[in-house]
């Protein structure tokens, strides 16, 4: 008789606990004895598509520490997702990245509308997330114990162009053209601010909406503003076209960008020769430098991915990926999602190809820095200064 | 600025025009919105880039072999897809144009990939004319040109030929045209065949003029939509007309009033054509008697 009523009672005790008992004490999610799972979203598809290549990017580091034999033993198994720069899809990629995959962490993705979309369910369910990519406010505040930014602020990087445009190079009627999303409107917070700061006045605020591509009217009415430089904060294609337009009616300012379209290469192929002059800040290294970890890289580039283009964007995806590393081997062989916020508390001015970071208890902007550089007529870019500190 | 705005409007709005008539070739014969037209002509621009860019083919031979293309990839959508249809209602019609709209992006990202590439056309988008301090494009001056010219030669072909004149036909009434002994369906892809080059070559100007990526002809092929309402879907002279109103309008209003709602005053045109005039500006309106 308690033989018959003993075992189901155990057995049911069983099952209470294994439900029951936290995650940590069971299995960490997305890691096991000889893997970590990570994952990416990026449009490799739709208007967006060119900034794709981060993901893939990521991909090829991911490779080349695999093949260095991983971090404590433990290789990366990497997800990439196709999002094509929709933030439902992302929603449902996130879902099953927590869900159905049960990765480690996020790294990267590319986008503010879709990165919103997850932000939540992924801090929800205290999944790390590494650099998401674009400098807006909207990672750091309110503060995530489980999201670490790394892109340099738009706001603060805006602000600092505009000063090293009117401060440095002289120039006093300075205009913006900008797109009209997030990431314009937030790098116009920053130039409006410096020059509200030096008590002058914009002399044209031109803005674009993310479809257009007739921009006839907007050069027009840059020219009209007699402006000597203008900072544009937009994509590529725009960047493209108002320069075209610009051109064709004789209107040459000096142009100024932020890093968003530092892929030197992309811009002097469709602009046909037209950036060249170009003012550009950048944040991580150029494509030709001679840092140990980019000649290590390149090479690993010709090996393991040869079908890419060595682009800003595609090497962007490593300099994305290692802090994140960074803070796995730091967080030793008991990885958690906590050790590795630990971890990654520890960073200090910690740098690879890309911007120096920094991360503390209650930190969680990494990326403080730019330094600028010049398009030169073959397409690659002169220096201008070492790396700034934007953000204080 | 005026007269600037007004050049500028009418370059951009020629591109409208282009792909609005090429839409409305196609709504003629079968009451179809062809909602595959931009990539159709978005898909039939990247092969003349490959045979200008990777095997450096001369301008001219590159563009008849993408008229080549173009004619082959309207006969080969109507036949392999439209035709096959069971009993298609118009709806179900234009649900397999968006379908095969998304088949030609997927297969061009594929193909091509992401980036943005910048066209080789043999006229340049930066050097000008200057007529009497009013500024001209290059670009811009003979992409109105163009779209003249085939305009004109439209007229003609719809006019004069024979082949024309079945084309009208059998966009009027089908039956009565099969029985008269003309093949309507051979007709019917020969419309597309039609509709699909105008539609390259707005592709190829609207590269020119810009940029070309896959997703290039999405705000195009909304505005030529919107010129085609405006000017009158059945109305062939309705829609250049609608086209080169939609280009000067929306330049207008950016320059004058708001860049921010520029690109909006295509859509409120639709709405207000729609509940004032739907037949368009210069279409005959129809009632049917039931």
């Amino acid at each position: 008789m308690i033989q018959r009523t003993f075992v189901p009672i155990c057995s049911f005790v069983l099952i209470i606990l294994s439900i029951t008992l936290p995650v940590s004490a069971q299995q960490v999610r997305g890691v096991t004895d000889t893997e970590i799972l990570v994952g990416q979203w990026g449009p490799q598809t739709g208007p967006a598509a060119p900034w794709g290549a981060v993901a893939r990017g990521t991909d090829l580091f991911f490779k080349i520490i695999n093949e260095e034999g991983g971090i404590h033993g433990r290789k990366f198994k990497y997800y990439l997702r196709d999002d094509s720069y929709q933030p439902a899809k992302t929603k449902a990629i996130a879902k099953e990245f927590v869900e159905q995959i049960g990765v480690f962490a996020v790294v990267a993705g590319v986008g503010v509308a879709t990165g919103m979309t997850a932000r939540d369910y992924l801090m929800e369910n205290k999944m790390p997330w590494y650099g998401p990519v674009t400098g807006v406010y909207n990672w750091i505040q309110p503060f995530q114990k489980y999201l670490f930014a790394l892109y340099p602020l738009f706001d603060d990087e805006a602000y600092n162009l505009t000063g090293y445009l009117y401060e440095k190079l002289g120039y006093k009627k300075i205009g913006l053209f900008y797109q009209n999303d997030d990431y314009g409107k937030q790098g116009t917070i920053g130039v409006e601010r410096y020059l509200k700061d030096k008590e002058i006045d914009l002399v044209a605020k031109v803005s674009a909406e993310v479809t257009d591509r007739d921009l006839g009217t907007h050069a027009l009415k840059l020219k009209k503003s007699g402006a000597q430089a203008v900072i544009m904060l937009t994509m590529p294609t725009h960047a493209a076209l108002i320069l075209s337009e610009t051109a064709k009616i004789g209107f040459k300012p000096q142009w100024a960008t932020s890093n968003t379209l530092s892929d030197s290469a992309l811009m002097m192929q469709i602009t046909k020769g037209l950036w060249v002059g170009m003012i550009n800040s950048f944040f991580s290294e150029l494509p030709d430098s001679n840092h140990p970890l980019m000649v290590k890289y390149r090479e690993a580039h010709k090996k393991l991915a040869p079908q890419e283009r060595w682009g800003l964007f595609y090497y962007a995806g490593i300099g994305f990926a290692e802090p994140f590393v960074e803070g796995v081997r730091r967080a030793g062989r008991n990885l958690t999602p906590d050790s590795w916020v630990k971890a990654m508390e520890t960073l200090k001015d910690w740098q690879g190809i890309g911007v120096p970071v920094t991360y503390g208890p209650m930190e969680r902007q990494g990326g403080k820095h730019v330094f600028y550089g010049k398009v030169r007529p073959d397409g690659s870019c002169e220096r201008l200064t070492d790396w700034i500190k934007i953000t204080k | 600025m005026f007269g600037q705005l007004i050049v500028s409007g009418l370059a951009v709005g020629a591109c409208y025009a282009l792909l609005a008539i090429a839409m409305v070739i196609i709504y003629k014969s079968s009451e179809v919105l062809n909602f595959a037209q931009g990539e159709m002509a978005m898909v039939s621009t990247f092969v003349a880039f490959m045979l200008l860019d990777a095997y450096h083919v001369p301008f001219p031979w590159a563009a008849a072999l993408t008229f080549l293309f173009a004619i082959l990839l309207g006969i080969f959508f109507e036949i392999v897809f439209l035709r096959q249809a069971k009993d298609p209602t118009v709806i179900g019609l234009i649900i397999i144009t968006l379908g095969f709209e998304m088949v030609l992006m997927g297969f061009a990202g594929w193909k091509w990939g992401p980036d943005q590439r910048s066209f080789p056309f043999p006229i340049s988008n930066i050097e000008a004319y200057n007529f009497y301090g009013l500024i001209i494009s290059k670009i811009n001056f003979w992409t109105i040109l163009i779209t003249l010219v085939l305009m004109f030669i439209l007229f003609l072909f719809f006019r004069y030929t024979k082949l024309g004149i079945a084309m009208r036909a059998t966009q009027q009434n089908q039956l009565a045209a099969r029985v008269m002994g003309i093949r309507t369906k051979w007709i019917l892809s020969f419309t597309w065949a039609i509709s699909s080059i105008v539609g390259a070559v707005a592709g190829m100007l609207i590269a020119a003029l810009g940029i070309l990526d896959p997703p290039m002809m999405m705000d195009p092929l909304l505005k030529g939509f919107a010129s085609a309402v405006l000017g009158g879907m059945t109305s062939l002279p309705g829609t250049a007309v609608g086209g080169a109103m939609l280009g000067i309008i929306e330049n207008l209003f950016g320059g004058y009033v708001s860049l921010a709602f520029k690109s909006a005053v295509a859509f409120i045109i639709i709405i207000l054509m729609l509940c004032i005039k739907p037949s368009g500006l210069l279409a005959k309106h129809y009632v049917k008697k039931v």
